[in-house]
């Protein structure tokens, strides 16, 4: 008696290319675009994210005339220009200087590589891992559910902000050697706000799965022989991604704003290294003499946010399967 | 129910233990701590010395190991002497699991109402801690030196409540139509120009927003010569010419005074708000829309005003109960950044007046109260959720 050998890969991926339509992409895309705000965000992001990406790069082969130095300097983050402190918006300085005559328009640049870099790593980072460990406890259930959900509620008990002003004073001068400061200190700011902020993804990613454990497809991927961590990552994961892309995309926005807090607070990223919440610290006292210097990171942080918010709105619109065209 | 209720309440208590614990170890094990500093004094002669430091971490129990404090916090320090006693005084070879012997961590004289340790001052007027299961919530070490916790705490949760209570009812009053309008009229100019108005306080770091009002509404109007707001505090001592007091003529330590000091903090807070609880309002307004109820409403005849209002509306409320229970713990706890910002003498600007000192007796004080009150929250947003939606049951 012969049996056929049956290829698992080749059908899986057979499986896989005809239940995920392309053409869904494009109905999502035409519901995204009937919300104009949402599409409009989109678009100011993605120049947003090319503007920082390369601004940088361009503008450090530039010089401008150093008063205090007496020569003329190229653009850098660092650079001080003791004698043109606080000045006006000009065509050396198109944003102004700050307190120490730093280009404003340059450090404002290198500072959104970096709450972004931020943002997006934070949300990367627990929306899978959430969602992994959603999909873990709904698939199985029993007291791996409850423990996995006993955490969840433990870490959604201890009060954020304290807990992340408690942690970032106890790993302030924590430093990684082979990674220059300012990214050893994103590093440390990125773990503590992943380690808080997966608990909503784990939640939705359970409820989907919850659902999806007893449909026919999962039954078939077991009946073929599927792991169960295959049937988690390859089935129950994309399955709930829908609701995952919403939060994750309000969450890019809220980081944002709790890494600006804390740096505000002087518990997130030191100076001089630069983001957009620790560009706010301390502007209050020269907020008559130099408001730029207030107005224009401020003022980043809020577009920034607005259009995270906008596009995520318009997502929850778009991907909602309850909605019909 | 009464089954779930009771193992609710066996693990509510498991979770706020664990979550305490977790807290306690992470406070002391942070760098720093209220001796820190103290031998750096650029003056020598007020510059303290090793043994003067080491007195001062005695009285405040410091030198003791980690577990012990957290269980003396717990369940008080009576107990510790006997214990000792009870252990005996082992020599060098034979101490305990954790460094020294429990001689350098008793407190012989602590039932006669004493010190808290052997070789602390004698004259300390504090008698001995009875843990806060005891309702003992010990002294403030820093931010108000000597006095009891309790009521550091009693002077500042009256501001915190009438605070958040005012929050919650103005964020309510307009998130609600809000959400209705953006969900009825979706995609509309209208439905816009709200979404955008509700997102306007999310998407601004609050601290950031908290000055920009204070700058125009405070010292803005007031260069302009227009009425101008006070930027802090709950009461005013003195009336300024030009201050909207003076304009309105409202007396110092009136009720209205109060309300006057409430308007900046309120506004900021309630923008805050607004947009989580109106783009909820909307979310579910737009669900139960597309309900056939509300079809057959509409087919009946019934004008379009009644069936957003009484057949849509009501229902869609339910689900923001559950959302706003969430916030009980927010209504004590305070909003820490706003209430730092406008020097709002309420909890939140305790907690980080006492994250700063390090005075913490204040800040486990304040997470505890905080840890509790989310668990029972929890608790009662789950219970709501079976009298909302009688298909979610608990066994």
């Amino acid at each position: 008696m012969t049996v056929t050998q049956i290829n698992l890969d080749a059908l899986q991926e057979d499986a896989q290319f005809t239940t995920k339509p392309e053409s869904m992409l494009k109905i999502y895309w035409t519901r995204l675009r009937r919300h104009r705000l949402a599409t409009m965000s989109l678009f100011f992001l993605a120049v947003l994210i090319l503007i920082v990406g390369i601004g940088p790069l361009i503008m450090q082969n530039f010089t401008y005339y150093n008063v205090s130095k007496g020569e003329y300097l190229t653009y850098t983050r660092d650079t001080q220009d003791l004698l043109s402190r606080n000045a006006a918006p000009s065509s050396t300085h198109p944003l102004g200087t700050d307190e120490l005559g730093r280009d404003i328009l340059f450090r404002l640049l290198v500072a959104g590589q970096l709450s972004l870099v931020i943002a997006f790593s934070v949300t990367i980072l627990s929306e899978t891992f959430g969602t992994f460990l959603g999909a873990v406890s709904g698939y199985y259930g029993g007291w791996v559910d409850s423990f996995i959900q006993r955490l969840v509620e433990f870490i959604i008990i201890l009060p954020t902000l304290p807990l992340l002003l408690v942690l970032s004073a106890f790993f302030r001068d924590f430093n990684i050697e082979a990674i220059p400061p300012e990214w050893s200190q994103a590093v440390v700011l990125i773990a503590i706000l992943t380690g808080l902020g997966w608990t909503g993804s784990c939640r939705l990613s359970r409820g989907m799965v919850l659902s999806l454990r007893n449909q026919e497809f999962t039954e078939a991927s077991k009946a073929l022989g599927l792991s169960d961590i295959k049937i988690i990552t390859k089935h129950m994961m994309p399955n709930a991604i829908p609701p995952i892309i919403v939060n994750a995309t309000l969450n890019l926005g809220l980081v944002i704003l709790a890494e600006s807090s804390l740096s505000f607070l002087g518990f997130g990223i030191q100076q001089p290294v630069a983001t957009w919440g620790n560009m706010l610290q301390d502007v209050q006292k020269d907020m008559f003499t130099a408001p730029w210097k207030a107005l224009i990171p401020g003022v980043m942080i809020f577009i920034t946010v607005l259009a995270f918010n906008y596009l995520g709105d318009g997502l929850r619109d778009a991907l909602d399967p309850r909605l019909k065209l | 129910m009464a089954n779930y209720l009771l193992r609710r309440t066996i693990q509510m208590v498991l979770v706020v233990f664990i979550a305490t614990l977790a807290i306690f170890f992470l406070l002391n094990a942070a760098p720093g701590g209220p001796t820190s500093g103290l031998n750096q004094n650029g003056d020598l002669r007020t510059r303290l010395g090793e043994a003067e430091i080491a007195r001062l971490e005695r009285s405040l129990g410091l030198n003791k190991p980690l577990v012990l404090s957290y269980a003396i916090w717990l369940f008080g320090e009576d107990w510790v002497d006997d214990l000792g006693n009870l252990l005996g005084h082992p020599d060098l070879n034979n101490q305990l699991l954790f460094s020294g012997t429990w001689r350098d961590y008793q407190s012989p004289t602590c039932d006669d109402a004493g010190g808290t340790n052997a070789n602390s001052d004698p004259g300390k007027p504090a008698p001995c801690n009875r843990g806060i299961i005891r309702w003992d919530w010990g002294e403030s070490w820093s931010l108000a030196s000597g006095q009891q916790v309790t009521t550091v705490i009693g002077s500042r949760v009256s501001n915190t409540v009438i605070l958040m209570a005012s929050v919650a009812v103005v964020s309510l009053l307009i998130a609600v139509p809000i959400g209705i309008i953006s969900a009825v009229r979706q995609y509309s100019t209208l439905d816009y120009a709200v979404t955008t108005f509700s997102f306007f306080g999310i998407a601004m770091p609050v601290f950031w927003f908290g000055l920009l009002v204070i700058i125009f509404f405070g010292l803005q109007f007031r260069e302009w010569g227009l009425p101008y707001f006070p930027t802090g505090d709950v009461f005013t001592v003195r009336v300024l010419p030009g201050s909207i007091q003076d304009v309105l003529g409202i007396e110092p330590k009136s009720f209205m005074d109060r309300i006057i000091h409430l308007v900046l903090p309120v506004s900021v807070l309630t923008l805050l708000y607004l947009a989580t609880w109106s783009r909820f309002m909307r979310g579910s307004m737009l669900e139960v829309l597309r309900l056939d109820y509300v079809r057959t409403a509409r087919s009946k005849g019934v004008r379009e005003i009644v069936v957003i209002v009484k057949h849509a509306a009501r229902n869609a409320l339910i689900p923001l109960v559950t959302i706003v229970v969430f916030q009980i713990p927010q209504i004590f706890g305070g909003a820490i950044v706003t209430e730092t910002i406008f020097n709002y003498p309420g909890m939140g600007r305790l907690f980080f007046d006492a994250l700063q000192f390090n005075d913490w007796p204040i800040v486990m004080a304040l997470l505890f109260i905080t840890a509790i009150l989310v668990v029972i929250a929890t608790l009662i947003g789950d219970v709501l959720y079976t009298i909302i939606d009688p298909r979610i049951r608990f066994e």
